[in-house]
């Protein structure tokens, strides 16, 4: 279970040496329980409570690194099933398959487009993260002549999957320095496994479709050293994959299976249901998700979702307030005043954008409410507008004095002529017309 | 603690019905019933795992503000609601069509008379249960809600949309014609809530409330509505009454983003229905009972996703099961 902050203080010693960097033991205490220190910075604990502390206020999900390099990323250090309880921290690294059976040209294909492709979004370059191998051939040969060919070309985030010690062997010999992923022991190969990721010194995926059988394979490869471990729980439904996942990230973060705390790997490739086993990847803890060549229609919606679900939540859900300029408008442009919800901005953007027609978007400061709510709630009232519309040197900015408020803004209208002098139109309730609005005469 | 599991308290969505057949006063040839989940969706096994989601095809009555994407993709079907409707039952395999009177939404509209004549001309061109929206402006709401609910009355539709400012005429329509209704707050557990109180207050049963908490569209705002579709099913299960209702998604704006709109002709419906397919699955996935789409082929996705998600050996039958009488 997871400890409160004072029960955490109840067993420190309470005599604010400050040796852990902290200036009493109270303020220690509070950051293990967020889980942002780790308990051996106190030096005066006994074994036991060191354990007991440690056990407690550790990340419940085991950080693991994949690859080496720019395009390195890492996994786990999740604390919770919801991300409206926190926030989730590491993204699912996508990784793209390709077989050993394929042909050349093939494989050249999806290795360039999973190092060139990225898609630009609010600041972010998105892309698949790296290659998965899979051992098609039953050939150690044939697959570490592939592994090799790749390895040559680009230096890319890797699983390996072979079930064949001899096959990851083969393929390790090439890729074994840049830190894969080996996919995956199980029962019988799980020494053989073990040896591989210790020599390379990378992590091991361990896969079976029974919690217990799961959890017993991490004991194994714990006895052999190896603790860079990741979970794949063969799943062979969609439903297969939640019921696992939610399970595994449940008993985890509760901290009542400590064997359960490493990030899950999600072979999406024998589900056949490419979209939707990325979307469920992405939305149910996955930290590895091996799917097949996706076409750029799939993968730009999959990293949108990504990008959107690994968002911190306790971002305010506000743009600036302020005057923004769309389709490079003159001085004669409309002005269109809305609020500061972000859905609200994006949405009326977005149309905007897509009529073509030159104007201002005029956002004032609700704080981040939308317009019904913000009307409501004395959120959105003429002196608000009127005070924006100084901030913004609104009427230096254009050389009309025509104000247009969202329909929903409609009773106010009067107030915001008294208050500031503006005309005001009142534009439509859907952003969806707004178009339609714009172009039929907002000057009329 | 995780929020979600805690069989021992029992505690469902509640149960809506939508849809009457020719017995229950209608005409519908199959009625759904959505809700009755105890548990997040897709984890509950028997009758804890409630009744299957629906997905829904948009469709309108005046396509003026509708994707071009949609209306290149369907054709014809577009000047012909009947048949438009028709055909997302029969051809796209949608378990509903959700019709949109945006003719309503043009300024100075005032053909009301058509309203009545576009119910009644889906009504007769469908078979399974509707979900009908109708203005968006105060000063024609009773007016386009009542001719709308009496051309579908008996048929038991579910009605859009209500809101915090303006829901009595809505409420007035399912009341006096017995339909259900779509109640819809911005992103907010709190305002969703209260909007079920006030609600209550018009005398309409809370078995005839379906809570639309919003969807914003993925990439814009999409993990605000899915972090709220969780959080509603989660307090929901801990007992919070007022909000174990259904939910209905629908990212009516996905194919509007830039994304989309700006994308290669060559690969458009592609990108159209990734971009709709991948926030109504999430939303599936968060809770929502019924989702909706535009693009026909979003449908198919979503048709060939479900059963996957679903438990029980004929996951098929389920997902398409009949529920009528
Ligand atoms: S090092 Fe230990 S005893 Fe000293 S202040 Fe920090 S927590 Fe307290």
């Amino acid at each position: 279970m997871a400890m409160k902050a004072l029960d955490i203080y109840k067993l420190l010693p309470k005599t604010n040496c400050k040796k852990c960097g902290f200036p009493t033991c109270l303020a220690f205490a509070m950051k293990l329980a967020s889980g942002k220190v780790d308990v051996d910075l106190c030096p005066d604990l006994d074994e036991q409570t060191r354990e007991l502390l440690g056990g407690a206020t550790r990340p419940p999900i085991r950080l693991v690194g994949i690859g080496a390099g720019e395009r390195s990323f890492a996994v786990g250090e999740e604390f919770v099933l919801y991300r409206h309880e926190r926030t989730f921290y590491h993204q699912p690294g996508l990784m793209m398959q390709v077989a050993d059976t394929w042909p050349g040209e093939r494989i050249e294909r999806i290795m360039t487009r999973v190092r060139d492709e990225t898609f630009h979004r609010v600041g972010e370059d998105l892309s698949v993260d790296g290659i998965a191998f899979r051992c098609e051939s039953g050939d150690a040969d044939q697959f570490g002549g592939v592994v090799g060919m790749v390895e040559a070309c680009a230096s890319l985030p890797e699983v390996v999957i072979a079930d064949d010690p001899e096959a990851q062997a083969a393929a390790l010999a090439h890729c074994g320095n840049f830190q894969p992923l080996i996919h995956a022991a199980c029962a019988d190969t799980v020494e053989a496994m073990c040896d591989l990721a210790r020599k390379y010194g990378c992590a091991l995926a361990v896969r079976a479709g029974d919690l217990e059988e799961l959890k017993r394979l991490v004991g194994l490869c714990r006895d052999r050293g190896i603790e860079n471990l990741m979970l794949d729980p063969a799943p062979a439904t969609l439903r297969d994959f939640l019921v696992r996942s939610v399970e595994i990230r449940r008993r985890a973060v509760e901290r009542t299976d400590p064997d359960l705390g490493y990030p899950v790997v999600f072979d999406t490739v024998p589900i056949d249901l490419p979209d939707a086993a990325t979307a469920l990847g992405i939305l149910k803890y996955a930290g590895v998700i091996i799917i097949d060549e996706l076409a750029p229609s799939s993968t730009m919606a999959a990293l949108t979702l990504r990008q959107n679900i690994y968002t911190d939540p306790q971002k305010p859900i506000q743009v600036t307030p302020g005057l923004y300029p769309v389709n490079a408008p003159t001085g004669s442009a409309p002005v269109l005043m809305t609020v500061n919800f972000s859905l609200t901005y994006f949405t009326l953007l977005g149309y905007l954008e897509a009529a073509g027609i030159p104007c201002y978007l005029f956002i004032v400061d609700t704080e981040g409410m939308s317009v019904l709510t913000a009307v409501a709630g004395g959120k959105l009232t003429e002196t608000v507008v009127a005070d924006a519309i100084k901030k913004t040197d609104l009427e230096n900015r254009v050389d009309h004095r025509i104000l247009i408020i969202p329909g929903y803004a409609a009773p106010l209208s009067g107030k915001i002529e008294e208050e500031t002098g503006w005309e005001v139109r009142v534009g439509p309730r859907d952003a969806a017309e707004i178009g339609e609005y714009l172009e039929t005469g907002w000057e009329a | 603690m995780s929020e979600e599991h805690n069989p021992e308290q029992g505690n469902r969505i509640l149960e809506v019905s939508l849809g009457a057949t020719t017995a229950e006063g209608g005409t519908r040839e199959r009625v759904y019933t959505v809700g009755g989940a105890g548990t997040f969706p897709f984890l509950g096994a028997g009758p804890a795992a409630g009744h299957p989601p629906r997905i829904a095809l948009e469709i309108c009555d005046d396509t003026r503000t509708w994707s071009p994407i949609v209306l290149r993709e369907v054709g014809d079907l577009a000047g012909d609601t009947g048949a438009w409707a028709a055909a997302a039952e029969t051809t796209f395999g949608a378990d509903m069509v959700r019709l949109f009177f945006t003719s309503t939404r043009q300024r100075g509209f005032d053909d009301f008379a058509s309203l009545g004549t576009t119910m009644e001309e889906v009504i007769g061109a469908t078979k399974y249960p509707l979900i009908v929206e109708g203005s968006t402006e105060p000063g024609i709401d009773s007016e386009v809600y009542r001719r709308i609910g009496e051309a579908a009355e008996g048929e038991r539709i579910l009605l859009g949309t209500a809101e915090a400012d303006r829901y009595r005429s809505v409420a007035a329509s399912a009341l006096a014609y017995g339909h259900a209704l779509v109640a819809q707050t911005p992103i907010d557990i709190n305002l969703a809530k209260q909007l079920n109180i006030l609600l209550h207050e018009t005398g309409l049963p809370p078995e005839r409330i379906v809570i639309d908490p919003y969807t914003g569209t993925l990439g814009y705002g999409f993990e605000y509505s899915y972090s709220v579709m969780e959080r509603i099913r989660s307090v929901a299960l801990q007992g919070d009454a007022d909000l174990a209702r259904p939910m209905i998604s629908s990212a009516i704006d996905s194919l509007n983003v830039k994304e989309v709109r700006e994308a290669d002709p060559e690969t458009a419906d592609e990108v159209a229905i990734r971009w709709e397919f991948y926030a109504a699955f999430s939303a599936l996935v968060a809770g929502a009972e019924i989702v909706c789409v535009r693009h026909p082929g979003t449908v198919a996705l979503l048709r060939e996703a479900l059963p996957a998600l679903q438990e029980g050996s004929h996951p098929q039958e389920e997902a398409y099961g009949d529920e009528s009488a």
